[in-house]
């Protein structure tokens, strides 16, 4: 459960001073799969890193769980983003130089479980993301879509309760991206709170309850009666080849 | 992250940039190459001057002349009586004898020769270790009774007679004189000799006629055990200053081996350690590579740092695996330094001809020191690492 009361963030370069978030109330259940749009320098990421435990809000408070972040330590918010978040980014972030399995283990690692044992729910991790096969590739010999599941494979290792996903199908091509999507409803099918930024309808459209951002400001928030199912659009994505062809 | 995993990642940081990381650690190398060199041909040098001192024995002292302001010299000079009234009157002494040195020409029919000659009563080779080659040293009662003999080295023995001759029995004229080769001792050698210089040792009787001298203006000898040494040189030098009227007890000093030594290895000590010091600055300036290196690693792999911290992991980790990177680099230098060290030392010691051992301490030590060094230079790179804050390395190009 995330609760955000009356949130400011300001960013003072010393140059200039912007308000990255005005006066955020935000409330998001146990379970929700909420998206998060918006205008490009609305404050999305900016609200994102804040629960994400990367950044600090200037004013205001942040309820994760029941407990007020402002009061955690950095070892106690390592710990955080290390078990109860699991985070998936635009740009992947996987490191380069190791291969997939041991991307997707590195978090485990952090977490203090034993090598062995952290390769080997790795692959398994890979296995539900569809690329065991791949275990021992690097990032740079992967697809776009196959590095986004990577990353998520990385986010899902340590069971996190909470996924926090900023424009992950951004960089994806259609088919990837509902691909990628579809793996967040199996998520969400499961138990897990998502929070997903993204500029396309079609994607915003898989969530529960859809929430719009504007020059920092939460403006408009709105219920999804009827969520896009991932398996409905490849279908419909496949037709529409076949008429093409 | 358990430690294991952890040094495995600063490998295989090490291993992805092998040049750069081979270029940092030669410095390291080169710095504790010459640390390794320098102590242990300091202490190989330390070795064979102790050894050399130990083989004169460390029991030795000596008795001299030093100045004699009235010019009164034959007043101060020491003899066979004075020795005699010293193994009565000093209970620690073990055996003493006057010796006089000058040098004579020696002669054959086929060679003629110039050479050291040390006039002495028969206890010399025992006190100072003579080694006889053939025949045997003269002993007391060829000085009581002045027989006409010499003990001659090899190098003199050699100039004389050619190599390999037979020359005991044979005669020699020494400084006009004739005389017996009745034995033949080892030349000296070690740094202490000056060279292989012919000699030539005679019944300190004989030389008084031959020089028409009455006694001789040393006394060397021997004390029981080392630990007396200093204490029975300074009674034997206080009884010469007594019978021979020294009242200002200026013309009499006196020498011994374990003071000799305790000073030799006092000062190879220090000159090791601040040659050692001045190779040490070498491993600094190493050091300061390390710390180099580590700032553009740690530049370069901002975003990596940035992805790691949303990851979980956290300040500590990111220190631990800089910290570790620099303390691995540093310590293979290390490494591959004390080997490279020990071999280079080795071989200057054989070519040098000094005594070449393994120190387990000044292995550990400098094991250690480079270990601290990897730590020392380390610190601040890992620190600027684990400040970094994780949205600006997130976003870092
Ligand atoms: N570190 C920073 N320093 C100064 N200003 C910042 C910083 N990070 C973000 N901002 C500013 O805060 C505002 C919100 O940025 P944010 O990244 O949250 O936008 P966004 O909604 O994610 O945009 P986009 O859709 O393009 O990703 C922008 O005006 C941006 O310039
Ligand atoms: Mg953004």
């Amino acid at each position: 459960m995330i609760t955000i009361k009356q949130l400011y963030k300001t960013y003072d370069t010393g140059v200039v001073r912007v308000e990255a978030l005005k006066n955020v109330d935000l409330e998001v259940p146990e379970g929700q799969f909420l998206a998060i749009m918006g205008p490009s320098g609305s404050g999305k990421s900016t609200l994102m890193n804040i629960l994400g435990c990367l950044d600090k809000p200037s004013t205001g408070d942040y309820i994760l769980d029941g407990v007020d972040v402002k009061s955690q330590d950095e070892k106690q918010l390592s710990k955080v983003r290390n078990q109860k978040i699991g985070f998936v980014f635009q740009t992947f972030n996987l490191l380069p130089r190791l291969d997939c399995v041991r991307n997707v283990a590195l978090p485990m690692l952090y977490a203090g479980i034993s090598s062995t044992y952290s390769k080997e729910h790795s692959l398994a991790a890979l296995d539900k993301v569809g690329l065991l096969d791949h275990a021992r590739h690097r990032p740079n010999e992967l697809s776009g879509g196959q590095r986004q599941r990577v990353a998520i494979a990385r986010a899902l290792v340590n069971d996190p309760r909470i996924i926090l996903a900023d424009e992950p199908t951004g960089n994806l091509d259609t088919r990837s991206g509902i691909e990628v999507m579809a793996l967040f409803e199996e998520l969400h099918q499961q138990g897990r709170t998502i929070v997903l930024v993204t500029h396309e309808p079609e994607i915003a459209n898989h969530a529960q309850k859809i929430i719009h951002f504007r020059d920092g400001r939460l403006v408009k928030s709105e219920q999804v009666a009827n969520p896009v199912r991932a398996a409905q659009q490849l279908a419909e994505l496949d037709e529409a080849g076949e008429v093409a062809e | 992250m358990n430690w294991g995993e952890m040094i495995k990642v600063a490998l295989e940081g090490i291993w992805v940039n092998k040049l750069r990381s081979a270029l940092t650690i030669l410095g390291i190398i080169i710095g504790v190459m010459a640390v390794i060199i320098v102590i242990t041909i300091g202490q190989g040098g330390r070795d064979e001057i102790m050894g050399e001192l130990e083989s004169m024995g460390s029991n030795l002292f000596a008795v001299y002349i030093s100045q004699v302001e009235d010019g009164d010299y034959e007043r101060y000079q020491m003899d066979e009586e004075d020795c005699r009234i010293i193994k009565e009157s000093v209970e620690g002494v073990k055996a003493i004898v006057p010796v006089a040195y000058t040098s004579a020409s020696a002669q054959t029919k086929r060679k003629k020769e110039s050479c050291s000659l040390t006039a002495t009563d028969g206890e010399y080779a025992q006190i100072r270790n003579v080694q006889i080659a053939q025949g045997r040293f003269f002993n007391t009662s060829d000085n009581a009774s002045t027989r006409r003999v010499v003990v001659i080295n090899q190098k003199l023995a050699d100039d004389l007679f050619g190599v390999g001759s037979d020359v005991l029995d044979q005669k020699i004229m020494l400084a006009g004189n004739p005389v017996m080769v009745i034995g033949v001792c080892k030349s000296a050698t070690g740094i202490f000799s000056g060279g292989d210089r012919p000699e030539a040792y005679i019944p300190i009787s004989l030389y008084y006629t031959m020089y028409e001298s009455n006694g001789a203006y040393e006394l060397d000898g021997t004390a029981v055990s080392k630990d007396r040494v200093d204490e029975v040189a300074q009674q034997v030098m206080r009884i010469m200053q007594l019978r021979h009227g020294d009242k200002d007890k200026k013309v009499y000093q006196f020498f011994n081996m374990e003071q000799e030594m305790q000073s030799a290895n006092k000062v190879t000590g220090i000159l090791t350690l601040i040659i050692g010091a001045i190779a040490g600055i070498s491993l600094l300036v190493g050091g300061i590579g390390v710390m180099n290196i580590m700032l553009v690693s740690v530049t370069e792999r901002t975003r990596e740092i940035g992805i790691r911290i949303a990851i979980g992991a956290c300040r500590q980790d990111i220190m631990r695996q800089f910290l570790i990177e620099s303390t691995v680099l540093s310590l293979l230098g290390g490494l591959i330094g004390i080997i490279l060290g020990m071999i280079s030392a080795a071989l200057i010691c054989a070519a040098i001809k000094i005594p070449f051992s393994i120190s387990l301490p000044t292995v550990l030590i400098a094991s250690l020191f480079s270990i601290a060094v990897g730590i020392f230079f380390g610190l601040y790179p890992a620190n600027r690492a684990a400040k970094l804050d994780p949205i600006d390395a997130l976003r870092y190009e």
